[in-house]
């Protein structure tokens, strides 16, 4: 036996990997790729990517979606200058009631679970975020004892 | 597509050692160069270019995949800082002494592919690829440190696994 330094085992290493010819591809390799490109071609464009999508189609979307966008943009526009201010500020108003109310609910709920945790004694608090933070310890511990004896052993 | 299957096939199951996931990149890999077929055709660096996007297409798969288990597989490698250390095993002209050249590819072949993952990817860009260890670093995404102690400690495990096969001439199975 004969011991190397760093260098002369990054020499043996190289030489002995680089010596290695090309592994062979399988015989399936290619008509998978052939049987692919097949069903590819079979798929309609526009089920496909913008980049799969005909010249003329490409061109002719640009200015559909160009058109569209300016039209809806004008509409915005004039609709805004058009629709009475007053009215707009109303329906905005009963929209906003609705944000209200939800929040009067959520804070009415806030405030019974406040409560009902203030009337449970710390000792139990304590004892129950001390039991979950244990369990969660136990089954990530578990979780992981199996992925590395059962998963990584077969690999 | 014949001229480099073989090229295109081998760095991607050096890379990801497994040879059916290996066989849907070089696929993947295919398809791409059919994209950009009305390029490659013509262009003398065809063959790099489907090289590169082997690799890319095999790192981004190794990765992929890593983040899921990122936690159960990698935290026990966290140990394999150290320093320069020798390794011990048969002098390199008389390790393959008495083994022919292709029972001797194979040996090699599958000792690569019992590597770790976290040792063969930087293993492999380094010596077969060329590829510098800010690169690879870069690429796999982590600290320059760790890619040179995972690179000589890929070196020292292959070396490793070449002794224990050549030792007891096992035979590896396929």
């Amino acid at each position: 036996m004969k011991k190397l330094n760093e260098q002369e085992l990054e020499q043996f290493i190289h030489s002995t990997l680089r010596s290695l010819p090309a592994r062979r591809a399988p015989r399936s390799l290619e008509s998978r790729v052939l049987a692919a490109l097949e069903q590819q071609a079979m798929i309609p464009w526009y089920h496909k990517s913008w980049s799969y999508w005909p010249q003329a189609v490409r061109a002719a979307f640009l200015v559909l979606a160009t058109g569209v966008s300016g039209g809806v943009m004008a509409a915005f526009y004039l609709g805004l200058n058009t629709v009475e201010q007053s009215g707009l500020a109303a329906q905005a108003g009963e929209r906003l009631g609705l944000f209200t109310s939800i929040y009067h609910v959520g804070a009415w709920i806030f405030n019974l679970g406040a409560q009902i945790v203030g009337s449970i004694p710390p000792l139990w608090l304590y004892g129950g975020a001390a039991f979950v933070a244990l369990m969660y310890a136990t089954f990530f511990g578990l979780g992981a004892a199996a992925y590395r004896s059962l998963y990584r052993s077969n690999n | 597509m014949r001229n480099y299957e073989d090229m295109v096939y081998s760095t991607a199951v050096r890379l990801i050692g497994n040879e059916t996931q290996a066989e849907d990149i070089a696929q993947d890999v295919f398809i791409k160069a059919h994209e950009h077929f009305d390029n490659l055709r013509t262009s003398p660096t065809a063959g790099g270019w489907l090289k590169t996007v082997a690799t890319n297409l095999s790192i981004n798969h190794i990765q992929r995949y890593k983040k899921r288990w990122t936690f159960f597989s990698d935290i026990v490698h966290r140990d394999d800082e150290g320093g320069e250390k020798e390794v011990e095993f048969a002098a390199p002209d008389t390790f393959f002494s008495g083994v022919d050249s292709a029972e001797r590819r194979e040996w090699v072949e599958r000792a690569l592919e019992k590597l770790p993952e976290h040792q063969r990817v930087p293993l492999v860009l380094y010596h077969f690829e060329d590829m510098p260890y800010e690169e690879i670093a870069k690429k796999t995404r982590v600290s320059l440190s760790k890619v040179k102690t995972d690179i000589l400690r890929g070196r020292e495990a292959l070396a490793k696994i070449l002794t224990r096969s050549g030792a007891t001439h096992e035979q590896f199975s396929t």
